[in-house]
């Protein structure tokens, strides 16, 4: 089966930001610039994360999107404060392919379940935040990673598929932005508990991370956000006009940063490719027949 | 006639929110610990006409100023004092939070110098931070000198500072603030250095032209002026049974001593461009350091002010006593550095603001040895009139940001 | 000089699915292009696309409330385009075995399964099939099957990499109308279809890159020539 990478944008406002435990969120471009790129080099999908919505209880990149959709032909997904089953359908509307709730969905399970049956299991996407507890259990999280709900990780992914869920998004915040690599355990007990696909996201640091997600944590998708953003910045100038709003700080120095190894999605795909992972690649086109 | 609400602390009458950042006219200054006493006036942050406060004033000033020239000047001083017969040449107080960790690694690593750095400990360490300390010192590869104050003292001051004035940080702010200097003095080390600039946060705006910490903050001329925990030191020693000696570690250097050996404090903020949310990213990749997976308690943040089991009751305690919580500071950090919004300060103020310390309260009135009923008794009655009433049983700020 | 007609297609709305990705996918190619639950519009139209996700039963309750069955499956019988994406492929075949037996559209004869069904190995797959998979031209013996010259799926590679969500797929019953295969763990199933006027995907073509476009671009090209496709 064929490994999909999914590059994760998390905007705030007109920004793409990159944080560290969901936090910490420094300015690096204009998410259209990032989405652009990424699909020219192969992404299989993007996902799109409004990180402030929940914040306020609305999400506002549904413009982004409308703008993204018409020129970026591979699936998007996107998440961040959606509520009900008008939210869905409007980013759906704005062009979205699937979305994904994550504290509407604890707060209110039966969503999931309605949601997909109105729109489709594959459009619904469920995203669950986890933070390890002392105890060695996990922890649902909330609002982009703020909000404990007492709510145990695995019984959850599993209600979760019961419920109609398409598809699950595991995000360790615990590994989210340090670039230690994913929580193999994590990500391995969820994919093996359900019967959808996983995709796993949160940690990655190097290039090998990605590939051992895959191989031992036995994640479906790979959603990944430091390593290929710090690579698109170090590469390619993103001096917009920030004056604005954001820690522009960064962007004026242009570095990567040490704690990650970044690299472009070729090298990704490269390196799974020669290491037994099927994904997608670019063919060669064969003459006519 | 109008029923004037009496104002505790003698705190402003009005309550007046800056139009830029989320603080409030209510928000204390810093101020000489070893003079604080209960019928202190608080020192409080000031609002100009046009509804903004010094410390967004002060973030503004940021924007012109010169940073190349600024950073010459650091040069030029650094060249002063920079010592190569192997010595330390100067000092960096902190306690492993990013702060102190960039101040201490860019001073060593990028400007060649060879600070000592001194650690005042946080009242009761929190397991982040003392891997923090820890990373700080082994993988940011400093030398440190760690100060650890008699325990049963601390204790009992840190309980009579949140019995009389409750604020419960004060033993640490005291022993944080007058630690460097005695350092300096005993180690031979003149020159010291602190991070920010105290005027980031609000403090009067007339000191941020020369980067001098002032001198007030850490000298004192007689025992008869000190105050510690509300109580004065004869008193302390004559009602608790303690020694001059044990109450050493909280008092400042002495003023001579210090004239005599010529000690020089800068803050580096006014040479570095100081952004908070960078020196977090900084010590992440050079000092080892980590931040909380969870958000703390009563604020947003993940990075700031992680180290000590108390610092969630103390900003509880400045949200009773001014109606500012931990997310009012770290919000108006972010925005005037621009990377938070007014609105969405706003919303994380009120989402998070006030929060009760939950995780370590048990352990830390275990610690004094206080009641909780008798610490959340001290907590009512610190609530002013002009701040807060009573509905329906429940306390309510009169006054939220917006 | 004289002016010409631009074609346009009408994507069928039923109510379910994303329908702006198609619609997107075919103004990226030039083709001008309507969303519409409208009968009139869609029998006026060049080109009809019935796109879709969702449950087949609801598809088909749908279809019936808007009185389009008949409509689509006269179009089916005309010499105008019709294509077919993901659900909709589904929708042409007799039956559906989600949840009970569900009637389709019945314009090619076959039936609807579920991966996981009784009928194939018992393999442990995940379920919806989320991702990119190959397809490939059919081979069948001695016949010289397997050209896309003249398909919609001309100019692509064999193996070409597609977008696929669903959990069921469709198996015709006159092998001759398949037009590529593709497989997923232990089942092969017929990824596209071409029967006359017919081209169906159960791929999203408007999702698979630059090479999903290429399919849209054919499109163009059978609607201006106003030709029909022809079989092999």
């Amino acid at each position: 089966m064929n490994t999909r990478i999914i590059p994760r944008l998390d905007i705030k406002g007109p920004n793409l930001v990159k944080g560290i435990h969901l936090e910490g969120l420094r300015v690096l471009g204009k998410p259209e610039h990032f989405a652009r790129y990424y699909y020219q080099q192969g992404a299989d999908e993007l996902i799109y994360m409004d990180v402030v919505a929940s914040l306020y209880g609305r999400n506002s990149l549904l413009e982004i999107v409308e703008r993204t959709s018409r020129e970026i032909f591979i699936p998007l997904t996107v998440g961040g404060g959606l509520r009900t089953l008008d939210d869905i359908r409007n980013a759906l509307r704005a062009g979205a392919d699937k979305v994904s709730l994550n504290t509407a969905a604890i707060h209110n399970p039966n969503l999931i379940k309605a949601a997909s049956q109105r729109f489709g299991s594959s459009t619904i996407l469920v995203s669950i935040e986890a933070i390890k507890k002392p105890d060695g259990c996990y922890e649902a999280y909330t609002d982009n990673g703020r909000e404990s709900t007492g709510v145990e990780v695995f019984e959850w992914a599993i209600k979760v598929a019961e419920l109609g869920a398409g598809e699950i998004m595991v995000t360790s915040i615990d590994r989210e932005g340090t670039g230690k690599g994913f929580d193999l355990k994590l990500t391995r007990r969820i994919a093996e508990s359900v019967p959808i696909p996983v995709i796993a996201c949160g940690g990655a640091g190097k290039i090998s991370d990605v590939y051992d997600v895959i191989s031992q944590g036995k994640a479906d998708a790979v959603s990944i956000a430091s390593i290929l953003h710090y690579n698109f910045v170090k590469h390619h100038d993103t001096s917009d006009d920030f004056s604005g709003e954001g820690n522009i700080e960064y962007l004026r120095g242009r570095r990567g940063l040490s704690t990650i190894q970044d690299a472009t999605l070729p090298e990704i795909k490269d390196y799974l490719t020669q290491h037994g992972v099927q994904c997608r690649h670019p063919i060669t086109r064969a003459a006519h027949v | 006639m109008a029923n004037k609400l009496e104002a505790y602390y003698r705190l402003p009458q009005d309550v007046v929110f800056c139009k830029r950042c989320v603080m409030s006219n209510q928000r204390p200054s810093s101020y000489p610990e070893f003079k604080h006493k209960r019928d202190r006036k608080t020192p409080t942050l000031h609002i100009d006409q046009e509804g903004v406060c010094d410390a967004c004033r002060y973030a503004q000033q940021k924007e012109q100023i010169d940073w190349e020239s600024r950073e010459q000047e650091l040069v030029k001083l650094l060249d002063k004092y920079r010592r190569d017969d192997g010595y330390y040449d100067c000092l960096v107080p902190g306690s492993g939070g990013k702060d102190s960790a960039y101040a201490a690694h860019i001073l060593k690593y990028k400007y060649d110098m060879h600070p000592l750095t001194v650690t005042w400990p946080p009242i009761l360490y929190t397991d982040i931070g003392w891997q923090n300390f820890r990373n700080w010192i082994e993988v940011g590869g400093f030398d440190n000198v760690t100060f650890k104050p008699n325990g049963k003292v601390h204790r009992l001051l840190t309980r009579l500072a949140i019995e009389n004035l409750l604020h419960p940080f004060q033993t640490f702010i005291l022993g944080q603030k007058n630690l460097a200097p005695k350092m300096a003095i005993q180690y031979g080390i003149p020159l010291i250095f602190y991070g920010e600039s105290e005027a980031e946060y609000g403090n009067p705006i007339a000191e941020t032209s020369t980067s001098l910490r002032d001198k007030s903050y850490y000298t004192m001329h007689d025992l008869s002026e000190i105050y510690l925990g509300g109580v004065s030191v004869p008193e302390l020693i004559e009602q608790y049974d303690l020694s001059l000696n044990d109450l050493m570690a909280y008092l400042p250097a002495d003023y001579r001593q210090l004239e005599a050996a010529e000690i020089e404090v800068h803050y580096l903020g006014y040479y570095l461009k100081w952004t908070p949310q960078e020196s977090y990213y900084y010590a992440v990749e050079h000092t080892g350091f980590n931040a909380n997976p969870v958000r703390t308690e009563g604020t947003y943040s993940k990075y700031n002010s992680l180290d000590d089991r108390i610092d969630g009751l103390h900003y509880y305690t400045t949200y009773l006593k001014f109606g500012l919580g931990r997310a009012s500071y770290d919000a108006s950090q972010e925005i005037r550095n621009k990377h938070l919004m007014r609105e969405e300060g706003v919303a994380l103020v009120r989402r998070f603001d006030g929060e009760f310390p939950e995780r370590y309260f048990q352990e830390v009135v275990d610690y004094i040895g206080m009641e909780p009923e008798h610490f959340l008794e001290l907590c009512d009655k610190a609530r002013s009139p002009h701040l807060w009433k009573q509905e329906n049983g429940e306390w309510r700020l009169r006054h939220q940001v917006s | 000089m004289s002016d010409l007609q631009q074609p346009t297609v009408a994507i069928v709305d039923y109510g379910m699915g994303n329908l702006f990705s198609v619609k997107h996918a075919c103004e990226a190619v030039g083709l001008p292009a309507v969303i519409t639950s409208s009968k009139r519009e869609i029998l006026a139209a060049e080109a009809v696309i019935l796109p879709g996700v969702g449950a087949f039963g609801d598809a088909m309750d749908a279809l019936r409330r808007l009185d389009l069955v008949t409509v689509l499956q006269d179009i089916a019988v005309s010499e105008k385009l019709f294509v077919g994406i993901c659900l909709g492929m589904q929708l042409l075949m007799s039956e559906s075995r989600e949840f009970g037996v569900h009637k389709g559209l019945g314009i090619i004869e076959g039936a609807v399964l579920p991966f996981d069904s009784p009928l194939r190995e018992n393999r442990k797959l995940k379920v919806p099939q989320v991702t990119w998979n190959r397809i490939y031209k059919v081979k069948t013996e001695g016949l010289h099957h397997g050209s896309w010259v003249h398909t919609p799926l001309e100019g692509l590679p064999d193996g070409e990499f597609m977008y696929f969500v669903h959990s069921y797929y469709a198996v015709p019953l006159d092998d001759s109308v398949l037009l590529s295969t593709t497989r997923y763990g232990h089942i092969e199933f017929a990824s596209s279809l071409r029967y006359r006027n017919i081209f169906a995907c159960q791929f999203h073509p408007e999702r698979s890159g630059p090479q999903g476009l290429q399919i849209y671009r054919n499109l163009v090209s059978f609607i201006q020539d106003r030709s029909v496709p022809k079989e092999e």
